[in-house]
């Protein structure tokens, strides 16, 4: 497949670097932003602030509005997952970044601020409350309304799974109703409370106006912003998988490579752990462990197949058929230990192709173990001997089950073995087979 | 007897070589395909007796080797598709059987297995393999308790039937089974072709979830 040389944006991303700021970084990620020297950037800000303050205005803007971190990372996440590396690459994490206590240099502004209007006043100067309380109010409304900017950022990891919090939709309305207020004392300084109701109504009536164009428009902004976190959420867990399968097998290939010559068992035995590994991360519903009695077989199906090997030493493999499932309990724990030890005698002491079959019924749970050999006549074992009478007869009696051996001439040996069930209760749903 | 015509359908040349090598002497290969169209226009060409499919193919409308058998349909009476494939996932397996496929392999199968089930194909039986049979339990129920909900007869296994399937996922052979009941080997196949007929038919919620999941319906 062609893959396009260097996908990178063309353009890095708008962030306010950490290291390198002289006050907070802007002109610094304006920047990098448009690819110009920073010292350019920088004196074009203080070139434009004779103007009205044009300049100071636009960087305190960008300030408040930019987000820090390195443009060059951030313009790496944006890429697709699909086209970067699957595999993450090591001991590059984003190193913690360092936070401006903005808050609390702003705390200590507003008290300063405030101690200097007692002095003033205390000193005898006079203050025009009627400009001094709406711009108050305003500037907290605006403070409160942007500080969830910030707050956003903190609590992406929460908000990207539930959406929005109780404490920002009351900062934003609480700054809404501050900045509302002062705005119309503002304004409306001189006029009668007759008139000052009436510029109230038709400001709202505006705002209303305004919120009712915009509204689709901020629907579908959510909705896209919503569609983008779960596909890219989802594309990151597929990544995620793909990598894993990747270096395994990986891994194993170049195993096989280097011993193919020299130990044929091994290398079959190889490729045989890493099939059975694809095989569940492609084709599984993968359980939680501890809740399904499938899964714990087919561990131990693993476990046997990687350890033990056939009379002449070679790797065999256990097909295994799985009907119904259950969370696992101390019968089926019995019922799996005693499976093992006919799975490692059908393995060892049997002929290959070793079947396994497990049925988990409304009343019993069944299990099967089949291989092509010979077979044991379980009345002449000995019975001091500690072997498959204990092991695995044993085990399951004492649970109430039952076990017996079959063996018939030319169709090999079969071991059944069958516990009941004690609460019908635990079985999960039906559906969780394979 | 004879050997016998078959397609071969995949889409991994080195698998395809290595199916070819496998096969013994009672199986004839006379062409092979690497996708849905490719398939289709072969086996319309050639109409074999047998078709040895993979489930995944590239091609056509996406739907693989179930595609390929829909678009065949009209062949069924002279053409008669085993599926052949890496994967056993129940979607795959129901989508290949329902389409209209007379059994399901795995790759694991060894060469003289694969010409066995060659040959039951081309003589009208059913194949199953032990997954298969494993998976018809899961669907139908494994308990008699399930007869009296299954009110359709396509909806529920026969005791015999039942018995069949789990010797079946136990790992016995069609001669196995047979000795094991001491019924003959045809009226195993006549069992398992009843058992195909009812997964290829069942309305049981199970299959046609999954069907519907593929758009299969």
């Amino acid at each position: 497949m062609w893959v396009p040389p260097n996908p990178q944006p063309s353009r890095l991303p708008l962030r306010r670097p950490v290291g390198g700021r002289v006050v907070g970084g802007a002109a610094l990620g304006l920047a990098a932003h448009l690819d110009q020297p920073p010292a350019m950037v920088r004196w074009a800000f203080v070139g434009l602030t004779p103007l009205a303050g044009l300049g100071l205005a636009l960087y305190v803007f960008l300030w408040v509005t930019v987000p820090t971190g390195d443009p060059a990372t951030a313009g790496g996440d944006e890429r697709p997952a699909a086209l970067s590396r699957l595999a993450r690459s090591q001991g590059l994490g984003a190193e913690r970044l360092r936070r401006v206590p903005v808050t609390d240099i702003a705390t200590a502004l507003v008290l300063l601020a405030g101690a200097a209007v007692l002095v003033a006043v205390r000193t005898g100067a006079h203050i025009d409350t009627t400009w001094v309380v709406p711009l108050v109010l305003l500037l907290a409304g605006t403070t409160l309304a942007w500080s969830q900017l910030d707050a956003a950022q903190r609590g992406r990891m929460r908000s990207r799974t539930g959406g929005r919090t109780p404490v920002s939709v009351l900062r934003l309305v609480g700054g809404l109703v501050l900045a509302g207020i002062g705005v119309l004392l503002l304004v409306a300084q001189e006029t009668e409370p007759a008139a000052l109701l009436q510029v109230t109504i038709a400001a709202v009536a505006v705002l209303a106006g305004v919120a009712l164009v915009m509204a689709p428009w901020w629907l579908r902004l959510v909705r896209e912003l919503g569609d983008e976190r779960a596909a890219r959420a989802r594309e990151a867990e597929r990544a995620d998988i793909a990598a894993h399968l990747h270096d395994s097998v990986l891994q194993t290939l170049a195993l096989i490579r280097a011993r193919a010559a020299d130990d044929p068992t091994e290398v079959a035995r190889m490729a045989r752990a890493q099939e059975r590994e694809l095989r569940e991360w492609l084709y599984d519903d993968r359980p939680a462990p501890g809740t399904s009695v499938a899964a714990a077989l087919r561990a131990i199906v693993a476990e046997v197949e990687d350890s033990r090997s056939g009379p002449t030493g070679e790797p065999v493999a256990v097909d295994t058929v799985v009907v119904g499932d259950r969370a696992p309990d101390a019968q089926t724990e019995a019922l799996l230990q005693a499976t093992r030890e006919a799975l490692v005698n059908a393995v060892v002491h049997g002929r290959p192709p070793v079947s396994l079959y497990l049925e988990v019924g409304e009343e019993t749970v069944e299990v099967f173990v089949r291989d092509r050999g010979e077979g044991f006549d379980v009345e002449s074992i000995p019975s001091d001997r500690f072997g498959v009478r204990e092991s695995i007869m044993g085990r399951v009696r004492r649970r109430g089950g039952d076990a017996t051996v079959q063996c018939k001439k030319g169709r090999g040996t079969e071991v059944h073995l069958c516990v009941p069930v004690l609460d019908s209760a635990a079985r999960p749903q039906k559906e969780t087979q394979r | 007897m004879s050997p016998v015509d078959v397609v071969l359908v995949d889409d991994h040349l080195m698998f395809r070589t290595g199916v070819r090598a496998s096969l013994d002497d009672r199986v004839n290969v006379v062409g092979e395909a690497a996708s849905v169209d490719d398939a289709v226009r072969v086996v319309r060409e050639l109409r074999p007796p047998v078709v040895l499919l993979d489930v995944h193919l590239p091609g056509g409308d996406g739907g693989g080797g179930a595609e390929v058998i829909r678009t065949c349909a009209d062949l069924l009476g002279e053409t008669r598709f085993l599926a052949l494939s890496v994967s056993d996932a129940a979607e795959d397996v129901v989508a290949v059987i329902r389409a209209g496929a007379r059994g399901y392999v795995t790759k694991a199968i060894s060469g003289a297995d694969l010409s066995d089930a060659v040959q039951r194909v081309a003589s009208g039986d059913a194949v199953f393999s032990p997954r298969l049979a494993g998976f018809v339990l899961d669907s139908f129920g494994t308990s008699a308790g399930d007869v009296a909900i299954a009110d359709d007869e396509m909806d529920r296994l026969s005791a015999r039937e039942r018995e069949v399937m789990r010797l079946i996922a136990r790992g016995y052979s069609y001669r196995e089974v047979a000795g094991e009941l001491f019924i003959s080997i045809k009226t195993v196949e006549t069992h398992v072709s009843a058992v195909l007929r009812k997964l290829q038919l069942s309305s049981r919620h199970e299959l046609t979830r999954w069907a519907a999941a593929r758009r299969l319906l």
